[in-house]
């Protein structure tokens, strides 16, 4: 499936780039100009997959995926949820291309170009919230989250990808180190409760880059 | 015979597999491919099903059997190919044939991933020989999605084994595979490499899949296979959605589009193919319309010549001592800057001569195709009368190329056409013999004559022989101008091939030479140049293209055009306030043309290329690395202001090139990126911040293994080394790469940096550094390498 009409959140895009003051716009419109250039050549496009959900002692269990979600993460998550969506969302080869194109040819433009596509392939999953929501009125649905985030360990990307038959459906690889090719691709794990879910994910303390992290020396955060 | 009948009969092939073994309760994330070994009983019986539905070609359940794939099984290729090649022969009996299935390898080759050409071959060699050898009837390479990967499979069951090959693709919707391939790029592609059958499988449902076979029966004369999935999946079951009646009924139509070959992919089953037997019984082929254009392309952009289409003619190292000099350093990022100059410029077609003294070119040819082609959007033309040279840079070339050139030379054409015709490249055929270049038109189109009877005597078809009648230098030889626009006419108008032309030859030794080329042309153009041969780069040149395809029709409502000249008064008005901006400014600013354009007047005025590096670019590029610092300047402008030091680097190089002067050097160091890490953009941006402070930097790439690093910091006695590593998975390997470089007799100072980089753990892992951006790495190259002068 593909998202028509979705773009990057500029905003979120200069975040990436750490850029915390733009008086001027320069940094916006530069942006902008990329980013419009990006939806023009590339679409996210996505799959997921609904699995009902076991507790056992290894983990979560996604009955009839092959998953299994280890950790506390998982476990606090989707704790009020009888089915989980098991998703991925790539900008595919089109986007490596692109970007190899632009950095032979100016580096500026490509970090401007990666960040786009960082807030792209993320807005693609946005959008993929939205078909769930819309499919399954009545739901709730719990914040998706992702492999490397908390406890919930990347390894589990590999069983994702297998589940979802990510490598044929939406020709993303997983790397033996755990890596997905192409670049900008999304696991995740949304839950379905039938009550409503408290935001519980987003923020610093999930994230494994806290330590380095620019955005966080500017006294702010990616999820603002 | 029932193994020939797919040449000109409709043919049932079998349904997808998986989805059987589902449905006979094979729990997911089972390991199919291992079936033929763990419970051949089940897998016979699928095929049995398949056969009694009336499956005349079975795959062989070896999809997934693969070196890379079987890795963690414990098997190998020779023990799972042999058994489930014999499981299928059983269940087919006299009543199928048995194809080896080949599927992807589950690596993405490079540029994309690491995989090498070479070696993904070499996974497919071993497949192709196992399957020969367990008795398959064919091969049948399915469900690719990059092309590069197709050719590797091609290339390996032709080359190993007499088994016909069936080549099928996975596209989207959009008409693309995900790697952005064409359905005709495709079609001629693996028609030309000799592929004998090809088609699509999976993605889509018939009947999206309609269009696509539809554009792919017009761009082969080979047999066209459908193996679509039962429509698309539903998220919350993971059904397919047509049914065996509705799948059949909506994929008969491409019978009409002249699809022969019939199967299903994912969803299907035996009650799918009884359906499709029903729907095609009594049926006869439909007649087919190829459209016999000539053509040329990379995966993603096909370049039909219909129309001018102009060779860029700049990767050539004739003449320019700059582009000699980068070919025996072996400069290739030099020679991609050249292309994408071309690229940008307008060109169709790049032209690629890397023949120089002491220059390999059978191992520089590939290379460059290579690094080409993970930029370069554009179909290549390989320039070199080295037989080995262009086999070597054919096979890697992701595509259909050209070779430039064969001549009437009976030995020549002995020599190169049958590398044309195997990978299946367009030729150009210069109009000269063993007897020189004739004096006549009617001489030289003789010549074509005789090129074109000796390619075709080789199969290789018309419309891919393109004719060059020679340019003469005019003010040599000036009745030759005349007698070469005749040529041109004639291989035209009588013989109906392209014809290719070195535009810029005419003006040599003669003032205002733009003049002479413009003006020849747009004779030659007149005449019936279909090809010229130019510098793409030189607008007027550009602009008179422009301007043919408005006068001959070939620009629709004179479109292109006026895009063309829609923009020109923006392009005029750039160089504002030219006398008021310094270097400094300039490079600040991130202004590479201005830059260029001062640091070559302040050469002319005597400045040394050192001061120019150590007094004026340096402080300026630290000016905005400050700004960068302090948080008032960001990553896209400090590295705008590389670029423009590039610029300024470049008009060094030149000069230093024509001169013969003393380079400016500041110290080298390697950069890789760690094993197992394949994102490289941080380390790109170090390596162009780095360069542009006068660093000479030995990029090593992606997923580098530490060996590689260690022995390229003895061979080439170095004494900083940068490292990058993106994922918490890949900073063991990082550790072991620098753990390696501190055993070598002098080692190295080690910078590391990347995401998951902390400064702790650079201190644990012996790192002597930790840069936490690019500009740190320059302050740490600073450290290692003093100047004495700065």
């Amino acid at each position: 499936m593909d998202e028509h009409g979705i773009r990057p959140d500029i905003g979120q895009a200069l975040r990436y780039l750490g850029v915390r003051e733009d008086p001027e716009g320069t940094m916006a419109r530069a942006v902008e100009a990329e980013a419009a250039r990006l939806v023009r050549a590339v679409r996210p496009r996505y799959v997921y997959r609904l699995f009902p959900i076991e507790r056992g002692r290894s983990g979560v269990i996604l009955r009839g995926s092959g998953v299994t979600l280890p950790g506390r993460l998982a476990s606090r998550m989707l704790a009020q949820c009888d089915q989980a969506a098991l998703l991925a969302c790539t900008l595919g080869a089109g986007f490596e291309t692109m970007l190899r194109a632009v950095q032979v040819r100016d580096m500026a433009r490509a970090v401007i170009l990666d960040a786009c596509g960082s807030a792209l392939v993320e807005a693609g999953c946005d959008g993929l919230e939205r078909a769930l929501a819309s499919r399954y009125p009545g739901r709730y649905l719990t914040d998706r989250f992702s492999p490397g985030y908390g406890d919930l360990p990347l390894g589990v990307q590999d069983a994702i990808c297998t589940a979802l038959d990510a490598s044929r459906r939406l020709g993303i690889q997983v790397t033996p180190s755990l890596l997905m090719n192409p670049s900008k691709s999304v696991t995740a794990v949304i839950g379905l409760a039938w009550e409503p879910q408290p935001a519980r994910v987003r923020g610093c303390e999930h994230c494994s880059l806290a330590g380095t992290c620019t955005i966080r020396e500017g006294g702010k955060s990616c999820a603002d | 015979m029932l193994t020939e009948r797919w040449k000109n009969h409709i043919v049932l092939l079998d349904g997808a597999m998986g989805t059987v073994l589902q449905q006979k309760g094979l729990p997911p994330g089972g390991k199919p491919e291992l079936l033929a070994l763990t419970d051949p009983a089940l897998l016979l019986s699928v095929h049995r099903e398949y056969v009694t539905a009336g499956s005349q070609i079975l795959y062989a359940n070896t999809f997934g059997a693969s070196a890379p794939k079987l890795a963690r099984t414990g098997h190998t290729v020779e023990e799972v190919i042999p058994a489930a090649v014999a499981v299928a022969k059983k269940a087919a009996g006299s009543n199928a044939a048995v194809a080896l299935d080949i599927g992807p390898l589950g690596e993405l080759l490079e540029p994309m991933g690491t995989l090498t050409f070479e070696k993904a071959y070499d996974y497919f060699r071993q497949i192709a020989v196992a399957g020969a050898a367990a008795g398959a009837d064919l091969a049948v390479i399915e469900t690719m999605t990059d092309l590069y990967e197709a050719k590797a499979a091609l290339l390996a069951v032709k080359e190993n084994t007499p088994l016909p090959v069936f080549v099928t693709m996975s596209f989207e919707e959009s008409g693309r595979t995900f790697t952005g391939c064409t359905a005709a790029s495709m079609a001629r592609t693996l028609e030309g490499l000799g592929a004998d059958a090809i088609g699509l499988n999976c993605s889509l449902g018939p009947d999206l899949l309609a269009p696509l076979l539809k554009e792919l029966c017009a761009n082969t004369r080979l047999p066209v296979i459908a193996k679509p999935n039962a429509g698309l999946p539903d998220p919350a079951t993971g059904l397919y959605h047509m049914g065996p009646e509705a799948f059949a009924a909506a994929l008969a139509p491409a019978l009409d589009a002249g699809v022969t070959i019939f199967g299903g992919c994912c969803g299907t089953s035996p009650a799918y193919i009884a359906a499709l037997g029903k729907v095609l019984a009594g049926k006869r082929p439909a007649a087919r319309h190829y459209d016999a254009v000539s053509f040329l392309c990379t995966p993603t952009t096909p370049c039909r010549l219909d129309g001018v289409r102009v060779i860029g003619e700049r990767i050539n190292p004739t003449g320019k001592k700059r582009f000699q000099q980068a070919l025996l350093a072996r400069d290739l990022d030099y020679i991609l800057d050249v292309a994408v100059q071309q690229e940008d410029a307008g060109a169709d077609i790049l032209d690629v001569n890397v023949g120089y003294p002491g220059v390999d070119e059978a191992a520089l040819l590939p290379q460059v195709v290579k690094k080409l082609q993970s930029a370069v959007g554009l179909p290549l033309q390989l320039d070199s009368s080295d037989p080995a040279a262009l086999e070597a840079g054919l096979r890697v070339y992701n595509g259909k190329a050209a070779v430039n050139s064969v001549s009437g030379d009976p030995a020549v054409l002995a020599r190169i056409l049958p590398i044309v015709k195997k990978y299946g490249a367009a030729v150009v055929g210069l109009t000269l013999d063993q007897g020189g270049v004739p004096r006549t038109a009617q001489e030289r189109v003789t010549i074509a004559r005789r090129i074109l009877g000796a390619a075709l005597s080789y199969g290789i078809p018309r419309e891919d022989v393109w004719i060059d009648c020679l340019t003469l230098t005019v003010s040599a030889q000036q009745e030759q101008a005349v007698e070469t626009l005749r040529a041109v006419r004639t291989v035209r108008e009588e013989l109906g091939l392209q014809t290719v032309l070195g535009v810029s030859n005419i003006s040599f030794g003669l003032p205002d030479r733009p003049l002479i080329n413009r003006t020849f042309l747009v004779q030659a153009l007149g005449a019936g140049l279909t090809l010229p041969i130019m510098d793409p780069t030189r607008r007027e040149m550009m602009d008179a293209v422009a301007a043919f395809r408005v006068l001959s029709g070939e620009d629709r409502d004179s479109r292109a055009y006026i895009a063309r000249f829609a923009d020109a008064p923006a392009q005029a008005a750039a160089p504002v306030a030219a006398d008021s901006l310094t270097l400094a400014d300039a490079i600040v600013r991130g202004l590479k043309t201005d830059a260029a354009r001062l640091a070559a007047a302040a050469l002319d005025d005597g400045e040394t290329p050192l001061a120019l590096v150590e007094e004026r670019l340096i402080p300026a590029l630290d000016r905005i690395g400050e700004d960068y610092e302090s948080g008032k300047a960001f990553l896209p402008q400090l590295l705008s202001a590389a670029g423009a030091a590039q610029g300024v680097f470049e008009v060094i190089k030149t000069a230093i090139a024509r001169t013969g002067g003393q380079s400016v050097k500041r110290g080298r160091l390697v950069l890789a990126t760690v094993q197992g890490d394949i994102h490289d953009i941080g380390k790109n941006i170090v390596k162009t911040v780095l360069e542009n402070y006068g660093y000479e930097t030995i990029d090593l790439g992606r997923d580098v293994p530490p060996q590689i690093v260690a022995d390229t910091v003895q061979k080439e006695h170095i004494r900083l080394v940068g490292l990058s590593a993106l994922m918490t998975t890949t900073l063991p390997a990082m550790e072991r790469t620098i753990r390696l470089l501190h055993t070598l007799p002098e080692p190295p100072v080690v910078m590391v940096g990347g995401a998951v980089v902390t400064p702790e753990y650079a201190r644990q892992m012996g790192a002597d550094y930790y840069a936490k951006d690019a500009r740190q790495s320059v302050d740490i190259a600073r450290k290692v390498f003093p100047q004495k002068n700065a």
